[in-house]
């Protein structure tokens, strides 16, 4: 389906704008309310779900065992993928994977492998026979905004809850998984002419390009994305890293939370 | 049916292995209008199943072909999470999840008056988060919660439900191991105002007498579910909220 983008709603977007105002009165790097719930789907080795204002996603981990690539015989695999299913919104249609889906999968994927927070290496059973292959699934239930930042919140805390389920495939006691830190994802959007954090459906709608940075735990960059059609200057991109820096810290703070640190 | 006869499902005392009588359901909870973007919506817990149903629509049918000059269609996907089983399942459909999107959505277009909305479409998504066995039953009960949540019109609700047999015996509401071990299957959607059946699959091994039993069963329980059902589209109107 075409999203028609009425000229109206960028005029008003762009008029608040002017007075640092919001759609729904929040401020420009203010997110809306966040609940995560970790642990919450039975068959998940690990799992979660974010409602974010009210984008609701869940994630889920399952291990596979599988034979290691010929090239790194002792090293298992992490995969993360996203699937947004016709029931998150209107928009969504049934189909092969989109476009958008794959993206949303790959960003959330580089942010977590890249962290390092997985030590590929400790996922080997039998070197050269036999390692792990962790999956994580991402669900979006509904996209109402920001859900690049929603599943990769999700996707995390799924992650850092999981348990290797080594019993059911005859290696051992089960046990869990290290994850040895918490990459964070904080995505910016275009309205109205600047950025801002968590943007609604409404200005996702009438916005423009977005920005996504993931951050580890000692706030070094572990994946960045731009998307959509638009551009943006460094100094631009500054300013945003900075409120990135501190988004990051917060969220970090709920998925701690959840673990009862 | 895998029909394994050395796997006992009964206990000494005549309860089922989680403790249940023989014609006793699983815990079931509804929740109503859970996801905004949708017209409706509903989230049932059915034991350790978790189904999330969403209703878009009505809607303009597309491609023109679908169209059916003197009522809607109603467009059906059911679709298990990857995570929602103990081996993950691989995204995109299946051949399983095809057969059960296509009779589900026979059933419902049985009960939901599709002559009020011509050339229309209804589009019902139900995503099985959690599976634990019965997973089409609950995603039927998930779906009409939606279409009532929606505003759709319907003759009644629909009520999924399922009975089955174990070590020759009739249970109410198999779960995974009985489903797994067990003779028979017998899942059912009841309208429990009018007494009909709108959607019928059975697989395993039953005497007709075993089946009137079952379906006795599944009556039974069809009624108890209606009035969580029910409970929870009232609850949602409660506090006029929209």
């Amino acid at each position: 389906m075409v999203a028609l983008v009425p000229t109206l709603l960028r005029q008003e977007l762009a008029r608040l704008a002017e007075s640092g105002a919001r759609l729904d009165g929040r401020g420009q790097w203010e997110a809306r309310d966040i609940v995560l719930e970790t642990d919450c789907l039975y068959n998940g080795e690990g799992s979660a779900k974010v409602v974010w204002g009210d984008t609701i996603i869940y994630a889920g981990v399952k291990f596979e065992m599988r034979t290691p690539w010929p090239d790194r015989p002792n090293q298992g695999s992490l995969m993360c993928s996203a699937e947004l299913r016709p029931i998150a919104g209107r928009k969504y249609e049934p189909g092969p994977p989109s476009p958008e889906s794959i993206e949303l999968g790959r960003v959330v994927d580089r942010g977590i492998r890249e962290s390092g927070c997985i030590d590929m290496e400790k996922l080997c059973i039998v070197p050269g026979e036999k390692v792990w292959g962790v999956m994580i699934d991402i669900h979006v239930l509904s996209d109402q905004g920001n859900m690049f930042d929603a599943c990769a919140l999700a996707a995390i805390a799924a992650l850092r809850t999981a348990i290797v389920p080594a019993e059911r495939f005859d290696v051992g006691e089960d046990y869990t998984l290290k994850v040895k830190s918490t990459p964070i994802m904080a995505s910016f959007t275009r309205v109205g002419g600047r950025y801002v954090f968590d943007p609604s459906a409404e200005e996702e709608l009438g916005g423009d390009e977005r920005i996504h940075i993931t951050l580890g735990d000692e706030g070094h960059l572990h994946s960045l994305q731009k998307g959509l059609k638009g551009v943006f200057t460094p100094e631009e991109f500054a300013e945003i890293f900075d409120v990135a820096q501190s988004r990051c810290v917060d969220l970090r703070k709920l998925v701690a939370n959840q673990e009862g640190n | 049916m895998g029909g394994y006869g050395d796997v006992k499902l009964l206990r000494e005392d005549g309860l089922r292995l989680d403790g249940r009588k023989i014609d006793e359901m699983r815990p079931i909870e509804i929740e109503a209008g859970i996801l905004p973007g949708a017209d409706g919506s509903a989230w049932v817990k059915h034991g350790l199943n978790i189904a999330v149903a969403a209703v878009y629509g009505p809607m303009e049918a597309h491609p023109r072909k679908i169209q059916r000059q003197d009522r809607c269609v109603i467009d059906v996907r059911y679709n298990m999470a990857p995570f929602s089983t103990s081996d993950r399942i691989r995204p995109g459909y299946n051949r399983r999840s095809r057969e059960i999107s296509k009779v589900t959505s026979e059933a419902l277009e049985s009960v939901v008056i599709c002559e009020r909305y011509p050339r229309s479409k209804i589009r019902v998504e139900i995503e099985i988060l959690s599976a634990e066995a019965g997973t089409r039953c609950v995603g039927i009960t998930a779906a009409s919660v939606a279409l009532a949540d929606a505003g759709i019109p319907m003759r009644d609700l629909l009520v999924g439900v399922a009975s089955g047999k174990v070590e020759d015996i009739v249970v109410l509401d198999l779960d995974k191991a009985e489903d797994n071990y067990g003779q028979a299957d017998l899942p059912v959607g009841i309208l429990p105002n009018t007494g009909e059946i709108a959607f019928l699959q059975m697989d395993g091994d039953l005497s007709p007498d075993e089946f009137n039993l079952a379906m006795e069963y599944n009556f039974k329980a069809a009624a108890e579910i209606h009035e969580i059902m029910v409970d929870a589209l009232k609850r949602r109107y409660e506090g006029g909220e929209n």
